[in-house]
């Protein structure tokens, strides 16, 4: 403890350099956390969801919709127990920047299949009566301080849906309860939508629950095999596959941002190198003296080490903090549809804080190896 | 009785394959509580001999021994404790860490003791009181003059208090006036704390400060002259 004093003295040394070093480290560390915080969201999308679930959506692109028969097929096929439909409404509210996901849904299905939207029975009750209603994410009310029975206007953002603005009521705010459903997204009547869409009686999804997760193959096979040859084919996979697909949209998303983090990770750690061994250069006659006054090689190495640690965890707390701070959903204003909820948690800080301890090592290794290795005599005499 | 004894002493130097001869067949007693001054020319050997009593440097052949333990024998680590708590030294150019204030210059060999906080500090302001310095504690060593950065270092070499003060050329970096003080406080600490100091020197007024003389010449010694003062 009692070296603790000289260690951060030897840090301040050079407060300029002391300075960039923890910029860099930081720098590294909040990259690194906010790359794993977007992995770990879509893990986390896929992990939560449902084995009960398949999605439905047309074999070309998720983009084409099909009619809503499609729905009575799939109800009809065997080891189904229970159907609904979302569209993408892709609306404006006020300005185009103010994304969310916005999905006209059938609602009492909808609700029904995805018990993870938390209302209260009143909020239900009153979303299901009103058909000009919309439940919206807690996330979202509060980005735009929505209360109970406000008005919001959306102005269509797919010519599909004419030209008209939709003025809704909010009728609900929900919860998610688990990450397959974001907090971040408004949820309204299909029906609402499909009266003024052109064509009418579409769908952009179907959403299926089987009985059994272990015949989900099966009935996968037997829904698009019900619509195979037809002008409406359809791509049936189970929820997690669905989720998956987005960040697989994204290419090969861990190769790329692991490879982005590593490579930063890497630079960061020559840098912090290159500087330590460089602050060691340039006290080769202090560690002479404090080798003259009986301070064993051993101290000297764990001193330098202690430097580079220190340098480097006030640079990766800086960095992991900036990161909880700006990278997430809501922050970036990034949150809804498809987007999975992100966020640096707390895992992703411990994580960003031990790799800045890493790179404080192994940063000073050499230059700690190389200062107590030097002979006092010829440090003594290379200044004097 | 005598605290150094130094048997055959020799030291050289590999500069590539050429073996450089620094100090051959040196041997000195030096008794407890002496001021021993080490003159001689550049290249002499006087600071190698000074390293060589410090521990800083080991001897190509003979022994060395010092307040009953001969220090050619021990390993690194028991070196750099036994330099903790027998050697005081004093260089040249100070060298006061230039990060660390003067108590915190002073403080740095009792960090390597057991002492507490409250301790060290009651041993740091003595040897800052003795120096006379006690009321430039918390200043840095841009902050203060030649000599006293150099009364500094002497309150680093003696704060443990030491068996053995070495100082090499104390007063060369100095003027004649921050030298004279610093000589008389060397001389202070031989008679009255009864420190047993080796200062090498070129000066031949600092040398006069010691109670004996050595003279090394192309690393031998050559003359042995005992000041009675």
């Amino acid at each position: 403890m009692k070296f603790i004093g000289l260690i951060f003295k030897s840090a301040r040394r050079s407060k300029r350099r002391t300075a960039l070093t923890m910029i860099s480290v930081a720098l590294a560390v909040f990259l690194f956390a906010a790359l794993r915080s977007v992995l770990d969201g879509f893990a986390a999308v896929s992990a939560a969801s449902s084995a009960q679930r398949l999605v439905t959506i047309r074999s070309t692109s998720m983009i084409f919709s099909m009619p809503t028969s499609h729905t009575e097929a799939i109800r009809s096929t065997a080891g189904v127990t229970d159907v609904t439909w979302a569209n993408w409404f892709g609306g404006i509210y006020k300005d185009p920047k103010n994304f969310f996901g916005q999905f006209a849904v059938d609602p009492e299905s909808y609700l029904r299949m995805y018990p993870e939207v938390i209302l209260t029975p009143e909020e239900k009750e009153a979303f299901l009566a009103d058909r000009t209603g919309c439940i919206v994410g807690d996330g979202l009310a509060k980005k735009y301080g929505w209360q109970l029975g406000d008005r919001v206007v959306l102005q269509p953002g797919i010519p599909v849906y004419g030209s008209l603005d939709y003025p809704f009521t909010i009728r609900g705010i929900y919860k998610a309860g688990s990450s397959a459903v974001d907090n971040q997204s408004m949820l309204f009547h299909w029906k609402y939508a499909d009266e003024r869409s052109s064509p009418q009686g579409q769908v952009g999804w179907v959403v299926t629950r089987v009985a059994d997760p272990e015949q989900a193959t099966q009935v996968i096979a037997a829904i698009d095999q019900r619509f195979a040859n037809s002008p409406y084919e359809t791509k049936t996979e189970t929820e997690q596959a669905f989720s998956a697909q987005f960040a697989s949209m994204l290419g090969n998303l861990n190769l790329l941002l692991g490879s982005v983090a590593l490579a930063v990770v890497l630079s960061t750690l020559f840098v912090a190198g290159n500087t330590m061994a460089m602050s060691v250069r340039e006290r080769t006659t202090e560690i002479a003296v404090m080798r003259t006054l009986g301070f064993r090689a051993l101290t000297i190495f764990l001193l330098v080490v202690g430097e580079g640690l220190l340098v480097a965890v006030v640079g990766g707390a800086m960095g992991a903090a900036l990161a909880r701070v700006v990278v997430n959903a809501e922050f970036l204003g990034l949150a809804g549809g498809f987007i999975p909820l992100f966020g640096v948690n707390n895992w992703n800080v411990v994580v960003g804080i031990g790799l800045s301890v890493l790179i404080g090592v192994l940063a000073a290794v050499i230059p700690a190896t190389m200062a107590s290795r030097l002979r006092i005599v010829d440090a003594l005499r290379r200044v004097a | 009785m005598a605290l150094i004894e130094l048997r055959d002493v020799t030291k050289s130097y590999k500069r590539d394959a050429i073996e450089i001869p620094v100090l051959e067949q040196v041997s000195i007693t030096v008794p407890e509580g002496d001021f021993l001054g080490l003159m001689g020319p550049s290249g002499s050997g006087k600071s190698t001999l000074l390293n060589l009593l410090a521990g800083i440097d080991r001897p190509s052949r003979g022994t060395i021994r010092i307040g009953g333990t001969e220090i050619t024998s021990l390993s690194e680590r028991a070196l750099a404790a036994w330099r903790a708590r027998h050697i005081g030294f004093i260089f040249q150019l100070y060298n006061l860490i230039p990060v660390l204030t003067a108590f915190e210059n002073v403080e740095l060999p009792l960090l390597l003791t057991s002492l507490t906080k409250k301790q060290r500090r009651d041993h740091v302001m003595t040897a800052l009181g003795i120096v006379g310095i006690a009321d430039r504690e918390k200043h840095y060593p841009r902050q203060l003059s030649g000599g006293q950065e150099q009364r500094v270092a002497i309150a680093r070499a003696i704060v443990t208090d030491p068996t053995l003060l070495l100082a090499d050329e104390p007063t060369g970096d100095l003027d004649a006036k921050s030298a004279a003080e610093v000589l008389t406080l060397l001389q202070r600490l031989n008679q009255e704390y009864k420190k047993t100091i080796v200062m090498v020197t070129h000066d031949p007024h600092a040398a006069e400060r010691a109670t004996h003389v050595l003279h090394l010449e192309k690393g031998t010694l050559v003359e042995q002259a005992a000041a009675a003062r």
